[in-house]
Order: C-alpha cells, then structure tokens, then sequence
C-alpha cells in the first residue's frame, strides 16, 4: 500500500477538522436542496415509470430502452468527468509541487491521485443516481438482490471509466498543455450534451403525437451496442430487476475491464508523469498586443480593461459562462416549440406565457448575476490590496463593478426576452412592457449582487465560481428572484387591473394601481440602493 | 514626511500596536524591527489604509490616512510582504493599470512603465503573465509599481524577500537615491544587517510597543552593532 493510507489519513484530518458546528450549520440548506431534489427525481422517476408500464410489453422495452440510455450516459459523462478531474488533480492541483519535493514514489503519488480521481469524478452520480434505481426496483417489485447489484456494477462502472480516463488524461497532458486539454474537453463535453438534447428533442414527435410515436422514437436510440461498457452494466443487471439471478458473463466482463483498464492507467501513468511533470510550463506569454494594448483607460475604465483582459486569458471563468448559454439555447429552443395553437382560444393565454417567460428570465437573471456580479468584488482575489492601497475611491470601484455586471447582464436577458417573446408571437405593448421590466430588474439584481458580493466578498478562492456556491450567492440568489417574484406579481397585478376594467377604472382602483406601480418601483430602488450604499461602506471599513 | 501619533490597534481584544509614535523625516530611511508577531505588519497597513487604527492619528505628508485616504494614498508608495497581483496581466499591463489608477497620464505612465521596467531588470518579461513570475520578479515588480507615480513616501514590508544578490546590491543602491532625492522611506524588515546598512533610524518593537529608537551613530556605537542591541532589547 505504500504511502498511501498516510495521505488518507491527512484527507480525513483535512476533512474532520472543517466539520465544525459552524459549518454543519452553514450546509443545512444545501442539504435540504438535496434531498428536495432526491424526492422530486424519485417521484418523477416513478411516475414515469408507472405510466410507461401501462404501454404492456411494448412498455417494458421502452423502459429497458430507457436504463440502457442511463447506462450509456452514465459511462460518457464519467468517462469525460475522469479525463478533466484527471486532468486537474494530477497536472494542476496546488498540492503537486508539495508532493513532488518530497522523497515519494512516482507510484504512491499515483495510487493517491487515482483515488482522488475516482471520488472526485464520481461523487456527483454517486448522489443523484439512487432515486432512479429505487424508483425502477419499486415498480418491478425487484428483491434484494437487485439492490445489491446496482450499486456493485455502478463501483465497477466507475473504476472502468476512471481508468479510462486516467489513461486518456496522461497520453493528453503529453501531447498538449493540462489546462489547455481540460478547458477544451470541457467545452466538448458541454457540446456533445447540447448536440444529445437537439437530437432527442427533435426527433420526439411533439404537439398531437400519440404514446406509441413518442415509444418508437425513442425507441429508433440505440446506445446498446455489445462494445460499450453501459450495455455490460445492462445486461449484468437487467435479469436482477425480473428477479433472475445476476449474468455473471457479463458481470466478470466487467470485473475484468474495470481492472484491466486500471492497471493500464497505473502504467502509463509510472511511464509518463514524471516526463508529463517536466513539461509543464507555468506559464506563457500573453496573447496578442494589438489594438485593446494601445487602449489607456482611467479611474473605474481602468478597472473595466483590466478586468476583461483578465476574464480573456482566464479560460477557467469561461466554463460557467458556457453552461449558461447551452440552458440558453436549450431555454429559447424549448419556447420556440410551444404548441400555441393546441390552446388557442383560452383567456388570457398570450399574457400568462409573457409572465412564465419573464419568470425564467428572472431565474437566468438571478442566476447569471449570481456569477458575473455578485463575484465581481471577489474576483480582486488577494491582489485586492492594489486597489486598496491606491487613491482610489471605494464607492466607485463599486459603481464599477455593477456598470461591467449590469450591461452585459442586461443585453443578455434583454435579448432573451425579445426572442422568446418573438417566438410567442408577442409584439406591440406587451413586448416593450416586458422588455422595460426586465431592464429595471436588470439594473437592480446588478446593483443587489455588486452590492452583496461587497458585503460578503472572498478573496481567497481556488476557482472564482465557488464564490457564487457559498451562503452569501446562495442568500443572493434568494433575495434577487424574491424581487423578480415581486416584481411580477406587482406589475401582472397592474396589467390585469388596466386590461379588465379598460377605461372605466373607479378612482379607488386608479389609486390601488398608483400605489402597487409605486411599491415596485421602491421596492427595485431599494434592492439597488441599500446593498450598493452599505456594500461601499463595508469595503472602506474592511481591513486586510 | 510621516507622522504616526500614538496608534493602537487590537484584535478581538488583544492588543497587537499600542500607542505607537513615530517620525520619519523627508529624506529619511526609518526601520523598524521586532521579532515574529511584535506588530510591525500590522503597523504597515494601517499606514498604508489597509487596517484602520483604533485609536490615534497617521500622517502621510499631512493627510490623514483615516480622514483623507484618497490624497493620503496618492502621495504614498507601498511594497507589501506577500507578494500577490493580477497572476493574469503581463508585467507591463500591471505597471500600465497601476499608474492609471494613480490617474497618470497616458505617455507618462508608458514612458515610467519602459523606465521601471528596465531600471527593475524585468524589460525582458514586460510581455509575460505574472502567473509564471519567480519571487524575485514579482518583488522587483513590486517596486516598480510601487515607484511609478512618484510617491513621498515609500513603505516596504520585507523588502529584500526572493531577491539575488544583483537585486538585493540595486535595490540599496535605489532607496538611499530615492531618500537623498527627499522621499520618507519606512521598511518593516527582520534583516538586521540590510536595516544598519541603509537607515538612519531604527525603531525597535516588542509586543506592540516602540521599546526604543536610536539612529544609525548610536547603533554603530554598540559593538555587535544592531543585531546585539536588538538581541538586548528583545530579550
């Protein structure tokens, strides 16, 4: 075992000492999102399921077909989670340099790494996939034996792929940078997903389709071929559901590559990390010193310029902007598909449609600024004391960090809204009334999360999008989609009030209208206001 | 010239400066010593904005740095001990950023950027990322951006960390021009031999207190020099 266990046993001092009560505290609700989303997965699984077996024998296919494309999933989202975890823990990780200074084996430093891989990359499945198990065991009436042969094949499913992985991430790191290779498989990955749901998507025939379109559509998806990994995890399974005995070919097919494919990353591993190591180059110069290197910008500008060049070159800021844009596209794609003329004729229709999309671009809001604005105090990181130390005006460093949130922020959901709202149809009055309220929601979650994220600003972070994950985005988030919901109720309120009564408004009505119209708009001024006045002061009043 | 009136400064009750007073003239290399903990840091930082004093008043050519943080800072230059900055700016976009933040000008701030750059011996590395600096790079660019827009006042926390002895024998040589030229040089340091080198006046902390001063005749007067007379003190 080596060094091995010394390392495990400076993990668990590392992890047992950040479990304080504080901490415990701090998860709760985090912990409560989890188990919110368990059930729901676990519901929604088993009403699937239900409704698929009431199809008969045409049915149980659909719902094999459907474990094989969870299997087949399973096997590409870890396999490229273990190339990119592989990537980060063996090239990029902070602990290398301590590692390598000290009298270890290249062996021990591997065994170590391929560990950290393999819970790194699998933790996240490991979580969300039991609902899904349970709910297929609960509605085939499976026996214990099947509860015991998911999570074994799953173990062995994991180890096949972080092998695979591994093996791929050393034979990467030799032929490009790590970083490189990560931020583009990450890309890939997120492309691949995207290509996955436009496929799916258009191939279910959607509108006045019968079940047994939508059954023999999704039945043309064949992901089980004899080869993949994901069909061995199928059929070693799949008799256990029916309450057969485990296949043991194709469980020893699995025991066999999962170990085979292990000892082949452990090889390349002792063969190539040490080389990959002495190639790795801290870093390079920088990219281009055209026109944006003549530019001269002072004051809040200069900060602007500094910050972009710094989002430029930083290839890891750019993974969340990434994922953001696919739920976009996956956003606006959704609502182009909406079947208006299946409900053509209810009340109120087109209006109601403007109000959910509004909603959802406030969630995109919520959660875009939770990123882009809310980090951007934090995004000084520890060089904050440049700022800091020079003549340099607090409030309006402040000031411009929600001017380089709010703009880019505002034409995003701006443009959101515009398109879905062109896809509705939706023109005239209610296109430019929703597009001015997202824009006062615009300028007020920027002001909100410029001036949260100075109130609660970490400058000490290994990756910037943590800082939106902790209790202050989190608080964040909640208070900016409190004032979207707000905002809405407010101003669908108003809407509803002026359309129903048209011109015969009692004088009563005109003042309710007045009054609501006027607690939105404080309550936006508000949202912006305060944080941004008390978030300047916190910063002045922060020692470093 | 800086004036530090009776500071003091506590964390969650403990005191780490207590009132605290000190001088250093235009035109005057000041050290302050101490051993680990003794406050010194904490003394910078509060001279530079960075922590507030509980009590008393600093003066940064006569502005108060808790009053009048904005000319106070203008006028003051500040190498600090851990050397972190932008890891994804070239060196000379850093030295670019820093002096628009001082509101220079544009050909002034790229004429002084080439000068630093150059005087600092990292021309060479203008156009590389900080990230893939050594130590000793980022501290002389450290002083360059700390000298870029002509300060009075120039603070160092550690001045000579990371730095061969090229850069160690050219950064004396530059601190006694800027003082002869009339800047107020104050360095924090635990290097005795480099602080009975340069300064003119030495002030030796413990637990938070000046426990004595003396200028560099009285610490040349003491055989052993001031690493006796800091072993006496600190005792």
């Amino acid at each position: 075992m080596g060094m091995l266990p010394l390392f495990l046993r400076q993990r668990y001092l590392s992890i047992r000492n950040s479990f304080t009560r504080r901490s415990a505290l701090r998860r709760l609700p985090f912990i409560a999102i989890g188990i919110g989303f368990w059930l729901l997965l676990y519901l929604g699984s088993r009403g699937t399921l239900l409704f698929v077996r009431t199809l008969g024998p045409f049915g149980d296919a659909l719902a094999e077909r459907l474990l094989a494309m969870i299997f087949f999933s399973l096997t590409g989202f870890l396999a490229l989670s273990n190339i990119i975890t592989g990537l980060s823990s063996f090239y990029l990780s902070r602990e290398i340099p301590f590692l390598l200074s000290k009298p270890l084996l290249t062996r021990d430093i591997i065994r170590l790494k391929t560990l950290e891989t393999i819970l790194n990359s699998s933790w996240m499945v490991l979580s969300f996939v039991p609902p899904v198990f349970i709910a297929y065991g609960e509605v085939y009436g499976a026996t214990a034996v099947y509860y015991c042969s998911v999570p074994a094949a799953l173990v062995l499913l994991i180890l096949l792929t972080a092998g695979l992985g591994i093996s791929l991430a050393h034979l990467l790191a030799r032929l490009f940078p790590a970083r490189r290779s990560r931020d583009f498989l990450f890309g890939l990955g997120l492309m691949l997903f995207l290509a996955a749901y436009f496929v799916m998507k258009s191939s279910i025939p959607s509108g006045s389709a019968g079940p047994e379109d939508i059954v023999s559509s999704f039945m043309r998806f064949s992901t089980d071929s004899p080869l993949l990994p994901g069909t061995w995890v199928l059929l070693a399974v799949l008799p256990t559901l029916k309450q057969k005995s485990p296949d043991l070919f194709y469980a020893a097919v699995l025991v066999s590559n999962s170990l085979f494919l292990l000892l082949l990353s452990s090889l390349i591993g002792t063969g190539l990390y040490m080389q990959n190591i002495g190639r790795l180059q801290p870093a390079g110069r920088a990219g281009g010193q055209g026109f944006l290197s003549r530019l001269y910008l002072q004051g809040r500008y200069a900060l602007l310029y500094k910050d972009l060049r710094i989002f430029v070159r930083d290839t890891g800021q750019w993974s969340q902007l990434f994922i953001i844009l696919a739920l976009v596209l996956v956003y606006v794609y959704n609502f182009r598909t909406v079947p208006l003329a299946a409900f053509s004729g209810a009340p109120f229709l087109k209006e109601i449609l403007v109000l959910v999309n509004l909603a959802l671009a406030g969630l995109v809001l919520s959660a875009v600024s939770a990123r882009f604005v809310f980090t951007s105090v934090s995004l000084e990181g520890q060089a904050f004391w440049v700022v800091r130390s020079a003549p340099v005006d607090l409030g309006r460093f402040l000031w411009s960090k929600f001017f380089q949130g709010c703009a880019p922020v505002a034409v995003l959901v701006c443009l959101l809204v515009f398109l879905t709202n062109t896809a509705l149809a939706v023109t005239g009055r209610l296109m430019y009334l929703s597009l001015a309220i997202v824009l006062l929601l615009c300028v007020s979650v920027s002001g909100l999360g410029a001036g949260l994220g100075a109130l609660f600003p970490r400058f000490t972070y290994e990756n910037i999008a943590s800082v939106s994950m902790g209790i202050g985005g989190m608080t964040f988030m909640i208070l900016a989609f409190s004032l979207v919901l707000l905002t809405l109720s407010g101003v669908s309120w108003v809407f509803y009030a002026i359309t129903v009564n048209g011109g015969q408004m009692t004088a009563a009505g005109k003042i309710g209208v007045a009054a609501v119209t006027c607690a939105v708009i404080l309550a936006n001024a508000a949202a912006f206001y305060i944080p941004m006045r008390r978030g300047a002061r916190a910063l002045e009043a922060m020692e470093l | 010239m800086i004036v530090i009136e009776n500071i003091s400064k506590s964390y969650r009750g403990i005191p780490v400066v207590r009132d605290l007073s000190l001088t250093v003239a235009r035109g005057e290399i000041f050290g302050l010593v101490g051993p680990n903990g003794a406050g010194k840091t904490t003394t910078i930082r509060m001279m530079t904005g960075l922590a507030r004093p509980d009590s008393g008043l600093i003066r940064i050519s006569g502005n108060d740095i808790v009053k009048e943080p904005v000319q106070a800072k203008s006028v003051l230059g500040y190498v600090p001990d851990k050397p972190f900055l932008y890891e994804k700016l070239t060196a000379r976009e850093f030295l670019i950023f820093t002096a628009s933040l001082y509101g220079m000008a544009k050909q002034e701030s790229a004429r002084e950027a080439d000068h630093l750059l150059m005087l600092f011996g990292i021309s060479d590395a203008q156009h590389d990322l900080i990230e893939g600096f050594s130590q000793g790079m980022r501290q002389r660019l450290l002083f360059a951006a700390a000298l870029i827009h002509h300060p009075r006042a120039l603070l160092i926390d550690e001045p000579f960390v990371g730095l061969d002895p090229f850069g160690v024998r050219m950064l004396k040589g530059l601190i006694r021009d800027l003082a002869n030229s009339g800047m107020s040089v104050f360095l924090a340091t635990h290097s005795l031999h480099i602080a009975e080198d340069l300064c003119h006046k030495v002030g030796f902390i413990k637990k938070g207190s000046l426990a004595a001063l003396r200028n560099s005749a009285e610490i040349h007067s003491v055989e052993g020099g001031l690493e006796e007379l800091f072993m006496r003190i600190s005792r």
